[in-house]
């Protein structure tokens, strides 16, 4: 009890503020402690949900074939959960902690709420995880979806509106200490802020979506209504289905902003511009939604077709400001310090070996190839016919939250170590190592899906298809080899993840403490702020624009291949 | 100096653009809106549309209908051979009703789309070839009508991949496309 308790001490005045010694910010007691406790928890619900990733992964790696069907959508329900709701949610709540109160130097305000709310997603998360081990028949595994009309118990529909309900309440201090800092005053919000904010608003539109379609679910479920039209359910649930993962996609934006200027000393290029693809987001991100019913009967193509687009593309438009952005950022930062000259030196020069930075710029790196591209391509409502419900989509989402977001939380994670339990990490080697291990075995694993969803149609959500097909001779054993190499990457991610977890763990528990005033390896070379050298708008950012162009390049590329294989099919649709 | 940690400068609004992240905004705008063209032209021009007519229907009645198109359609080894242009394809845990049939190469068929029980995913690829593949969300309370013409004779096979409960894996059913 004393180990947990001494992680949540640190020397603060007597006004309870202390001065961070890498990123200047003016921290209080009461922030920092709810970003340890949000963050702790998250970190937990990785653990379960990479538990489970293990006996899922075995699964479909049909070479092992581990679980029996019985199981395996069990196993697959609680994976998804933890993982795509839980580890997520619970750190974007830390996020917006940072990103409100603690970037703007004030306490957290209604400390109640927060705990009420952390309370609240705790008894949620253990009721959903309950629901789906204990479900019975007649009911099945609800997987992320608990698409209706098939039997799901209610206790899951009604413990996931608890998880939801405890998140909106514990926003609620940060929407108020937003709004106490602007009401009154003109004061334009850090970048920082300002993303945790549009990041805030995106999260209860997505939020009230998902009570919506649970609540329509769960009423169903108890008689309170007699049918229920699974287009609707679909409409309602993809709001939040949808709107979650676009919580992540702005949360690890907005980390990406905060990390790189402070373990990376970036600078805004353009504070116009990034704020601009910010509000775009607002308007058209959860337009985004629609991505899932595009082949679904009963929704006119006019309608898949504006919003599956976002509105001519104006929140893709909006990542590939960021895409430019942010490198361009670090870029402008480390040349106006001198700090690596040619095309790329900036970059190769960077802090590769802090943990931190690579798993940040591995984050950027990993989404926008891999998650971004597939994403926008895979939306458009005639590829998708070739991407629906395979493990194709299975990799995209891979990209985007277990490489993308995770990386950016692990990075997150471990500068939070540093910097709010000062500690030091017990082995600098392994800390370094967790980035290039997971995003490397990552990278290949999410490949795999994709290879064997696009080019062999492997289905997702089934406990075997590659090898049997019961009751019938035909099976895509073509599929095997790529199963072989996702089977062994896998295994190795996972091993990446328990290294994070072990070594997140153990600095805590075991780590040396930093002395005050120790940056612990965190600040940039020359620190966080040079003062002096060109202005920022004059900078050459030839290797950002270098690597936007391969970027575009490889989207075409993408983009092309895709609609080739789409146009060698029969002819199919009015 | 601008950190997105701090209060940007008053004029934060006016501060002058970088030169390459002008051209970026130029280039990631006309991509954007060149693959909006391209998606919402293929539509017009394109042949690979989701695009059918959606009935509303009670489950039951179409699984009548399904039944009156079988008794309709003609028994052979293969499979049903459809009656007329349209195809029937009844989903339910755990088997594809209507499935397999017997189609001609080149010909347009009106393949209906419904679920009797649960939601389902058509998901159709012929036997050679598993790159062209696609697939279709499939719903109790909904007639979706596709027409699709194949032209390459051969066995195509259709799985389920939407979860529809545990015995979702063994749901199979078989197109076999003849010359016409």
């Amino acid at each position: 009890m004393s180990a947990i308790a001494s992680l949540f001490r640190n020397d603060y005045g007597a006004d309870g503020f202390r001065t961070c010694s890498v990123t200047g910010l003016d921290v209080h007691r009461s922030v920092e402690n709810y970003v340890k406790l949000f963050g702790l928890t998250a970190v937990v619900a990785l653990a379960v949900g990479g538990s489970f990733a293990f006996s899922v992964a075995m699964t479909r790696w049909e070479f092992v074939g581990l679980l029996d069907p019985g199981s395996y959508y069990t196993h697959l329900s609680i994976h998804a959960w933890n993982l795509l709701v839980f580890w997520m949610v619970f750190m974007e709540i830390a996020v917006l902690y940072v990103g409100g109160p603690m970037v703007l130097g004030r306490a957290l305000p209604l400390r109640r709420l927060a705990t009420v709310g952390w309370i609240t997603m705790v008894v949620g998360a253990v009721g959903v995880n309950a629901s789906i081990w204990l479900a019975e028949v007649p009911n099945e595994a609800p997987l992320l979806t608990a698409y209706v009309p098939l039997p799901v118990t209610p206790w899951f529909y009604g413990t996931a509106i608890v998880f939801l309900l405890g998140a909106t309440i514990a926003a609620i201090p940060f929407f108020a200490t937003i709004w106490s800092e602007t009401r009154d005053s003109r004061r334009t919000l850090p970048l920082v802020a300002f993303g945790a904010f549009i990041t805030g608003i995106i999260a209860v539109e997505a939020i009230l979506g998902g009570i919506a379609a649970f609540a329509y679910a769960l009423a169903w479920r108890v008689d309170l209504i007699a049918a229920v039209d699974p287009g609707i359910y679909r409409q309602l649930y993809w709001i939040v289905g949808h709107g979650t993962q676009q919580i992540n996609l702005l949360a690890m934006i907005t980390v990406w902003y905060f990390l790189t200027h402070v373990v990376g000393g970036a600078v805004v290029i353009s504070e116009k511009v990034s704020r601009t693809a910010f509000i775009l987001y607002l308007f058209f991100i959860n337009l985004g939604a629609a991505h899932h019913l595009l082949v679904d009967p009963g929704v006119s193509a006019g309608w898949r077709i504006w919003n599956t687009s976002y509105a001519f593309y104006g929140a893709a438009f909006a990542s590939m400001i960021h895409a430019f952005a942010i490198p361009a950022g670090i870029e402008a930062g480390r040349r106006r310090r001198g700090q690596g000259g040619g095309l790329f030196g900036w970059l190769t020069s960077a802090p590769w070996r802090n943990p931190v930075f690579a798993s940040t710029i591995f984050s950027i790196i990993l989404f926008g190839f891999l998650g971004g591209i597939t994403g926008v391509v895979m939306g458009q409502i005639q590829v998708n016919m070739t991407w629906h419900n395979t493990l194709a989509t299975v990799g995209h989402f891979h990209a985007t939250v277990a490489l993308g977001t995770t990386l950016a939380f692990f990075g997150l994670v471990l500068f939070v170590i540093k910097t709010m339990f000062r500690r030091d990490f017990v082995s600098d080697t392994l800390a370094t190592a967790i980035p290039y291990a997971y995003g490397g075995a990552m990278s290949v694993a999410t490949l795999m899906l994709m290879y064997a969803g696009i080019l062999y149609g492997v289905p997702r959500r089934t406990a075997e298809v590659v090898r049997n097909i019961p009751g019938s001779e035909f099976n895509l054993s073509a599929a095997i080899p790529i199963f072989m190499i996702f089977g062994v990457f896998a295994l190795l991610a996972i091993l990446s993840g328990v290294l994070f977890v072990g070594v997140s763990v153990g600095s805590l528990l075991l780590g040396d403490r930093l002395p005050d005033g120790d940056d612990g390896g965190m600040l940039p070379e020359g620190g966080l702020h040079a003062d002096g050298g060109e202005p920022i708008h004059a900078v050459e950012l030839r290797g950002t624009f270098t690597l936007c162009l391969v970027f575009l390049g490889v989207f075409a590329a993408v983009y092309v291949l895709n609609w080739y294989l789409l146009t060698q099919l029969w002819s199919i649709g009015a | 100096m601008s950190n997105p940690l701090e209060d940007p400068d008053d004029d934060w609004w006016n501060s002058p653009i970088n030169r390459r992240e002008s051209i970026w905004l130029g280039l990631a705008g006309a991509w954007s809106l060149g693959i909006f063209t391209w998606m919402a032209g293929f539509t017009q021009f394109g042949d690979q549309n989701p695009i059918g007519t959606t009935y509303d229907v009670d489950p039951d009645r179409y699984q009548e209908r399904v039944g009156e198109y079988k008794e309709a359609a003609e028994e052979t080894e293969d499979g049903l051979v459809p009656p007329g242009d349209d195809v029937y394809v009844g989903a339910m845990r755990f088997n594809w009703d209507g499935l397999p049939v017997v189609l001609e190469a080149g010909r347009e068929y009106d393949v209906h789309l419904g679920a009797y029980d649960v939601q389902h995913g058509f998901s159709i690829r012929p036997e050679e070839n598993l790159n062209k593949q696609i697939n279709l969300q499939v719903f109790p309370g909904s007639e979706w009508v596709i027409p699709m013409t194949f032209d390459e004779p051969g066995t195509y096979h259709i799985v389920c991949n939407e979860f529809c409960g545990q015995g979702h894996r063994t749901m199979h059913g078989r197109f076999t496309v003849v010359e016409g």
